[in-house]
């Protein structure tokens, strides 16, 4: 077992971390499906390059790629209005179809066969290298340590949006900066353990410690422990019973989201009743 | 009550004796198989990793693919990079030395295969990923016939106490081929010449080897939905040339076909390239057996 599963684990023990911290801005903002419109732009960018005749490892094709999901993060960063009649998920899913339907007339139009470029932007967990996990973990270790250091504007403006553009800090900016980060950890999550994976990993731990907790730490620190729970047992139970061990996981994990969800109903004092309701 | 551990010993060595004896085989698709079957007989173990229904360009990876890599002794692949989107990665978590390339280990079932198609330029602008050419060479029994040869001296090479047994195996398979291939000819006669559509281009061995010409394609590109102008195109192309067959696989989109048919008049002919893809088709010679018959079937119509 240990030496089919080892680099999985690992995988799933090292990088979740930081997704589950970046979930819980994603689920406070209501922008549930960025980071699959994110991962969409990035493969548009792919596709772009194999349109121009460049190779899908070279290091210019990781760039345009870049570029794509910084030129995403621009669009979400300039046109999150937090109020108004059109909600910020209705830009995002817009996003997502508009670049899934460009890859499709791409794809169409180039000569190349797609199945490498289907291969490479959706990775399966189970066949993560020791290369890709270290490289990953070094990523994201910068990116957390970014976000560390200013996390008290991340924070207001995720949770006090209305304090946060008071206190006359460059919102779009800042929003700029949360996306290009987000876009940056989302896309090469994605290219390893592939789209069902990343997004379980953002928003079920995130909802499961909203659900049981009050407090940000408290929500945090039960997301992180149910994401090593879940990704452990869903390698486990892929191995045993032999099943495609990223759909294993994310099934864990929505047995997880029903337990949180019994126990919220016993430990969370119900909210007061909205008037408005 | 004495003597029942060392008899238990005994038993339990004969057990991990022929366990042992056992070539453990793994092939990427289920044609390989069916024919790693035929030569092996009961001295090899095999796996196939893609299900005979699943599409062989895209597989899904579940971890008993990587447990059966590591401790096999042999893997069939087509090496004509059918599979290039997905062996390389479990070869590269498997890490078995006697399946790396170049070792007796690997057989690659293109070897020494004239394959169709082959791009004339290498430059990616040209355009096909399948450089090496078209790798669906398996439904053409004369091919099928070489590859089994080349399974049997690998077999031998890793297991040279059974090589007789493998011989013969490769012997009565090639008298199977070689026999049927009347039949099979014979029943196709009438049909000599005609053109066919089929979804994806992955019948002309099938069609070189029996007089057929597979021209009209219902997919612009792998797994790439067809525009209207294309379907549109299609379908002038069938009632020009009175094409009256279209071949689909069970992963193809079956109701692109269906639309084709209904506007043309054209049969939809439900194939498939590997045994057990379609019912009572569980070795080679019965998958082309009903291939031929449903292919008649709907040209007689």
């Amino acid at each position: 077992m240990w030496d089919v599963m080892m680099w999985p684990i690992l995988a799933c023990v090292l990088l979740p971390g930081l997704l589950v911290y970046l979930g819980m801005h994603v689920v406070r903002r209501g922008i549930i499906f960025i980071d699959i419109a994110m991962a969409q732009m990035a493969s548009l960018g792919v596709c772009f390059a194999v349109m121009k005749h460049m190779d899908l490892d070279s290091p210019l094709t990781f760039w345009i790629s870049l570029g794509f999901t910084l030129l995403a993060a621009a669009l979400f960063a300039f046109t999150g209005k937090r109020n108004g009649e059109v909600p910020q998920e209705a830009i995002i899913g817009i996003a997502y179809v508009v670049a899934a339907a460009t890859s499709v007339i791409l794809l169409s139009q180039s000569t190349e066969g797609d199945e490498q470029i289907k291969n490479m932007l959706i990775g399966n967990i189970l066949l993560v290298t020791k290369e890709e996990i270290f490289r990953t973990l070094g990523l994201f270790v910068g990116v957390g340590v970014f976000h560390w250091f200013l996390r008290k504007r991340f924070m207001l403006l995720s949770f006090a949006p209305a304090q946060a553009a008071a206190s006359g800090m460059r919102v779009k900016l800042w929003d700029f900066l949360f996306y290009a980060t987000f876009g940056l950890v989302v896309t090469s999550f994605v290219q390893i353990v592939g789209v069902l994976l990343v997004f379980t990993y953002l928003i079920v731990p995130a909802v499961c410690g909203v659900l049981t907790a009050q407090r940000f730490g408290v929500r945090l620190a039960i997301g992180v422990v149910l994401s090593l729970i879940g990704g452990v047992t869903g390698l486990m139970i892929s191995f045993y019973k032999d099943l495609p061990s990223g759909a294993a996981i994310v099934c864990v994990f929505g047995v997880l989201l029903v337990l949180a969800g019994l126990v919220s109903l016993f430990v969370r004092p119900k909210p007061p009743p909205s008037p408005s309701a | 009550m004495k003597h029942s551990i060392p008899m238990l010993l005994t038993v339990l060595a004969a057990f991990t004796g022929t366990a042992r004896a056992k070539l453990s085989v793994v092939t990427t698709l289920a044609d390989y198989a069916a024919l790693a079957r035929e030569i092996g007989g009961d001295h090899v173990d095999i796996t196939s990793m893609a299900k005979p229904t699943e599409d062989p360009h895209f597989v899904d990876a579940r971890p008993s693919f990587v447990v059966k890599l590591r401790s096999a002794d042999i893997l069939i692949e087509g090496g004509a990079e059918l599979e290039v989107g997905w062996l390389p990665p479990l070869l590269q978590t498997a890490r078995n030395p006697k399946l790396e390339a170049g070792a007796v280990g690997r057989v690659q079932a293109a070897e020494g295969i004239r394959l169709l198609d082959v791009p004339a330029t290498l430059s990616r602008a040209a355009g096909d990923v399948h450089a090496s050419g078209n790798p669906h060479f398996m439904v053409d029994p004369i091919i099928a016939k070489a590859v089994a040869a080349h399974i049997a001296r690998a077999f031998a090479a890793a297991d040279p106490a059974n090589a007789a047994s493998y011989a013969t195996n490769e012997k009565k398979f090639e008298a199977t081929i070689d026999a049927k291939l009347q039949d099979w000819g014979r029943a196709l006669l009438p049909f000599r010449g005609q053109h066919l559509a089929a979804y994806h281009d992955d019948w002309l061995y099938f069609a070189r080897r029996f007089g057929f010409d597979v021209d009209v394609f219902l997919e612009p590109k792998p797994g790439v939905p067809p525009s209207p102008s294309h379907l549109a195109e299609v379908i002038g192309k069938i009632k020009a040339e009175k094409i009256k067959a279209i071949i689909v696989e069970p992963y193809h989109n079956r109701k692109i076909a269906e639309k084709v048919a209904s506007s043309t008049g054209a049969h939809v002919v439900e194939a498939a390239q590997y045994p057990d893809g379609l019912p009572n088709t569980a070795t080679y010679v019965e998958l082309i057996d009903v291939l031929v018959t449903r292919l008649t079937t709907a040209l007689k119509n």
